[in-house]
């Protein structure tokens, strides 16, 4: 944990480790109080974001995951950092865009300097 | 069929030649003429991590092990001993090898239990449990609880539903869509399903639709189907993890 008070997890970009970045976020969520079908959101959400950054079959490179608590919510933000770098441009189907703006409070998807990032915000309880 | 018959008559006397001389080139044709056995059931291990020509290459060791191992005067049909030896060849992979895929058995029995428990839970709540609630109710750790439920949701190392393949006999993974479900049918009718489920087989559009279309919950859905709701959240991330495969695909 950061002297921020946030956890940051940083996992090869490969499916087997995306793993991680969903259980990290279920443990997290669960010491937050939020229900199952909560967790099972963010997990859905985690899923969807981290597909568009590095598909099913992953990326050489790392994703780093950062995990905060925000009032009654949770921040989770993810970044890419690719070998292939710039060239990576995220994009969602209108199908994950539907399912995102269902299972999280707020969404967003942008690229970055080193590869594309994500930012999940998700509330208790609402 | 004359010729089947003929040609299962064939078989089973290289089998019988093979068995009393160990013929080293009768051995490499029955292996040869058996490899689309093993190459049927590697595929069924597929989607779990591991590139196909491995477990093709591991199931036809298996077939090595049962042409040596087969007795034809025991009047078993060759394909009916080796698929249990190829399969078992392939499982020991995944537990050898498949660490990044593997659900350990307590995991996955706990994940069993953990189904009851929701449940109850949710009945007695009026609500989605935490996982402080469930830990305590199940007397596991909620670490425990939070990997047990993440087993659930491993779909590309679906230990849980193996085989997860495209097997005809692939009862767990169809575990509820299968089946015709007189709630499913009724839901199936009064929903309007979107245009961007057209690709999904129909019950599964239902679920996908309920969920992000209607904004019902897992628990809403679990109760308009008569099914678990963490059965709900499993066919949740099988449809997901599909949509996904076939993005990749398109």
């Amino acid at each position: 944990m950061g002297a921020d008070g946030a956890i940051r997890l940083a996992v090869p970009a490969s499916p087997e480790y995306l793993r991680m970045t969903r259980l990290m976020a279920a443990g997290v969520a669960g010491r937050l109080g939020f229900s199952l079908e909560e967790i099972e959101d963010l997990r859905i959400a985690i899923d969807e974001v981290c597909f568009a950054l590095v598909g099913d079959r992953g990326r050489p490179g790392t994703v780093v995951v950062t995990y905060r608590v925000s009032g009654d919510g949770l921040v989770v933000e993810g970044e890419g950092r690719f070998e292939e770098g710039l060239g990576v441009q995220p994009r969602l189907s209108p199908l994950s865009s539907r399912i995102l703006s269902v299972v999280v409070d707020e969404c967003s998807l942008e690229a970055g300097p080193t590869g594309p990032t994500f930012r999940l915000v998700k509330h208790r309880g609402r | 069929m004359a010729t089947d018959a003929t040609e299962r008559a064939e078989r089973r006397e290289r089998f019988r030649r093979f068995a009393e001389t160990g013929d080293p080139r009768l051995r490499d044709e029955l292996v040869a003429d058996h490899l689309g056995l093993a190459e049927y059931l590697a595929r069924r291990f597929a989607n779990r991590g591991e590139p196909l020509d491995d477990l093709v290459q591991v199931a036809s060791l298996g077939l090595l092990k049962a042409v040596d191992r087969f007795d034809p005067s025991r009047g078993l049909e060759f394909s009916t001993f080796a698929t249990p030896t190829i399969v078992g060849e392939l499982k020991r992979h995944f537990r050898d090898k498949g660490w990044a895929v593997r659900v350990p058995r307590r995991i996955q029995e706990l994940h069993l239990q953990l189904n009851t428990v929701v449940s109850s839970l949710s009945h007695e709540l009026g609500r989605s449990p935490t996982i402080a609630e469930i830990a305590r109710e199940a007397r596991v750790s909620e670490e425990e609880v939070i990997e047990a439920l993440e087993a659930g949701q491993a779909y590309r190392s679906a230990s849980l539903d193996a085989p997860g393949g495209a097997g005809d006999d692939d009862v767990s993974l169809s575990e509820g869509l299968g089946a015709e479900d007189p709630a499913m049918a009724d839901a199936e009718r009064r929903v309007t399903l979107s245009p961007l489920l057209a690709e999904f087989a129909p019950r599964e559009q239902t679920i996908l639709h309920l969920r992000f279309f209607e904004g019902c919950t897992q628990s809403e859905i679990a109760r308009k189907l008569g099914i678990s709701q963490m059965h709900v959240s499993r066919l949740l991330s099988r449809s997901l993890a599909q949509m996904r495969e076939r993005a990749r695909d398109a």
